[in-house]
């Protein structure tokens, strides 16, 4: 199995498609950190026009402030509990940045890199695998070497086996590199730190509200390894289903064209989802597994964060299914 | 089963989308042997080739490769198989060592010094560095017949191996499958719709027509040596009872001027002399080889199907 998988790995280095993913990896990045540099600029101008106060002197006052007022209001006996636990956690933050020094206005890679991946987890990065993904089996077939690699003395499930997971370590590839492409070119802007500070999650869904009831802060390393485990999780299903599809249709482009349009769907698709119950099921709108992390999804009846992970799984077995029942049995034309 | 026998097909079929292109064929292969494997364009070479390296699926019948069964013993089966189906296709994007090294390594017999011994047998050591994409239709040809060979297969299956080779290239390519054949012991299995490569180069042929086997013999017992001439003459009945009666040669009346026999040793100047002398009037007299090609447009255009 191993000298299968090199023989994979070789070639796709060959392909030189591994290369051009990461170079729009590089490419986007750049892109992504000049505009956050940008806008951090902008506010900090607009902060000291609008109260008379530089950023980066001042923000310890008004912190100091924001935190007795904070204190303040958890010490109320009218607050519920909820509101005191989203308290806690923004005091517990807050505090954090004024013991350490930092500006919370500020960015920083370990921010940077985060938001990166929580941003491309439903479209870029998925077209980043869609690109790897689609042109393993019916690169094969077009090019008519799928007829060399099945008249060996290796059974055909093993020649899809080593391409699938030549696959899955292709993802770790992306993954890997989008997250050092991301600590270094935002640590030209931001600098490399910011690992320690603390984030909030383990936000909830109660009868259909945000429940925050159970926030904590977790340090923002662990935060960043958390969603770039669950996008890993998103990688490999959308990997798995460009690979079906990429077996079913024999043509690398009819391939990527149907993920593709597949996934830009998906985006608008989300809109119906409250009034129209069987979208929740489809692939695409259960790409965001991010936000359940940071609570900044839309509340919706029944979808949790659980649920999304149950439905992609669903999908991904499915798709290996199909793709190895299909592979194995299908007659070869080409 | 025959005990030797590296190929046997048995009542093989293949139905693809309501069409039987392959109708019940059966075929057996000894070693040492070059056969081919002879039909027009879409008789069903390439599909009954197909099923017997288990890219297709049979629909009934079944395929043995050296007793193993490619349907249920396909490793073993395909342990035994070196082929190249249609075109030679390779990696583009590797080079020739690399695309032999990605085959190499599917199969741990083969040692470094079998792949240098199979570059240099298909006269490609001086390209074989190259991007595969940089290479002519006669040289992918040859690096198709390298991974071909390169795991020692008992059975090598060609399917229109010559395509895109030049003359000198044919001639070396023939040469070389006598050599794996005869010298290597493989046994040859070359499909083609060019008849006189195949009469060239085989042992044994076999004709497909419609999806049907219909003669397989000796390439020598098909071209037969005996000269055929047909005359042409003024009074058929007299100068075929002038044959019998002075030369015992029975011949034959084609049309209604023309005769026809194979006159064996007979000098056929002679003949020609005798039917002046017995004032016949010839007017045109032509000898003939008996070729496959004969044979092959008689069995697959004309209605005497044997």
């Amino acid at each position: 199995m191993f000298n299968l998988i090199e023989n994979e790995v070789l070639k796709m280095i060959s392909k030189k498609r591994l290369m051009f993913v990461l170079a729009i990896l590089v490419v986007l990045i750049s892109i992504f950190a000049y505009g956050q540099n940008h806008t951090a600029e902008r506010t900090k101008a607009q902060l000291a026009q609008r109260m008379g106060i530089t950023a980066t002197d001042d923000w310890r006052r008004l912190a100091d402030q924001q935190l007795i007022d904070m204190k303040n209001r958890l010490d109320s006996p009218y607050r519920d509990e909820k509101d005191k636990s989203s308290l806690r956690v923004r005091i517990e933050q807050l505090q954090y940045n004024l013991d350490n020094n930092i500006n919370p206005l500020e960015q920083s890679a370990a921010k940077f890199t985060t938001k990166f991946m929580e941003q491309s987890i439903f479209l870029f990065l998925p077209l980043l695998i869609i690109m790897l993904a689609a042109d393993m089996v019916s690169g094969e077939s077009s090019s008519g070497t799928i007829k060399l690699l099945l008249v060996r003395n290796v059974p055909r499930w093993r020649i899809l086996l080593s391409k699938y997971l030549t696959l899955m370590i292709l993802e770790i590839i992306v993954l890997f590199f989008a997250f050092v492409l991301s600590v270094i070119i935002s640590g030209l802007f931001f600098g490399l730190g910011g690992w320690l500070a603390p984030v909030a999650t383990g936000f909830k869904l109660v009868a259909g509200k945000l429940d925050t009831s159970a926030v904590l802060n977790v340090p923002q390393w662990r935060y960043t390894l958390m969603v770039y485990s669950l996008a890993y999780f998103v990688a490999v299903v959308v990997g798995s289903i460009s690979f079906m599809i990429s077996i079913l249709v024999k043509s690398t482009a009819a391939s990527i064209g149907i993920i593709m349009s597949t996934l830009v769907a998906g985006n608008f698709i989300s809109y119906f989802l409250s009034d129209w119950k069987i979208t929740r099921y489809m692939f695409m709108v259960n790409l965001r597994l991010t936000d359940y992390l940071s609570g900044s999804f839309q509340p919706i009846e029944g979808m949790t964060m659980l649920f999304s992970i149950t439905v992609l799984l669903g999908w991904a077995v499915a798709s290996i299914l199909v793709s190895f029942v299909y592979f194995i049995k299908q007659d070869i034309l080409v | 089963m025959p005990q030797n026998a590296v190929l046997e097909l048995t009542n093989l079929r293949k139905t693809i989308k309501g069409k039987e292109i392959v109708k019940g064929v059966n075929l057996t292969l000894y070693p040492s042997q070059i056969y081919g494997f002879l039909g027009p364009n879409g008789a069903g070479k390439t599909t009954t080739i197909r099923m017997i390296v288990g890219l297709i699926k049979p629909t009934e019948g079944s395929v043995r490769i050296c007793g193993y069964s490619v349907a249920h013993d396909f490793v073993k089966a395909l342990s035994n198989v070196g082929c190249i189906i249609e075109s030679p296709d390779m990696y583009k994007y590797l080079t020739g060592m690399e695309n032999l090294l990605q085959f190499a390594a599917m199969n741990k017999t083969i040692s470094q010094q079998r792949i240098k011994d199979v570059v240099e047998m298909v006269g490609l050591q001086h390209r074989v560095n190259d991007k595969v994409s940089t290479y002519s239709l006669g040289m992918r040809q040859r690096l198709g017949i390298a991974q071909a060979i390169i795991a020692k297969p008992k059975l090598l299956i060609l399917d229109e191996p010559t395509n895109g080779l030049d003359p000198a290239g044919i001639t070396e390519f023939r040469n070389l499958i006598r050599k794996l054949a005869y010298e290597e012991g493989m046994t040859v299995f070359v499909s083609s719709h060019l008849l006189l490569e195949i009469q060239q180069m085989c042992d044994i042929v076999s004709i497909i027509k419609q999806g049907s086997v219909i003669k397989t013999a000796t390439v020598q017992e098909i071209i037969q040596h005996d000269d055929k001439v047909e005359w042409q003459i003024n009074d058929p009945e007299k100068a075929i009872a002038l044959l019998m009666d002075h030369w015992q040669i029975k011949a034959t009346q084609l049309k209604t001027n023309t005769i026809s026999a194979e006159i064996g040793q007979h000098p056929l100047d002679k003949l020609n002399e005798f039917f002046i002398r017995e004032g016949l009037g010839l007017t045109y007299c032509t000898a003939k080889q008996n070729t496959l090609e004969d044979l092959f447009l008689g069995l697959t255009e004309g209605d005497q199907i044997v």
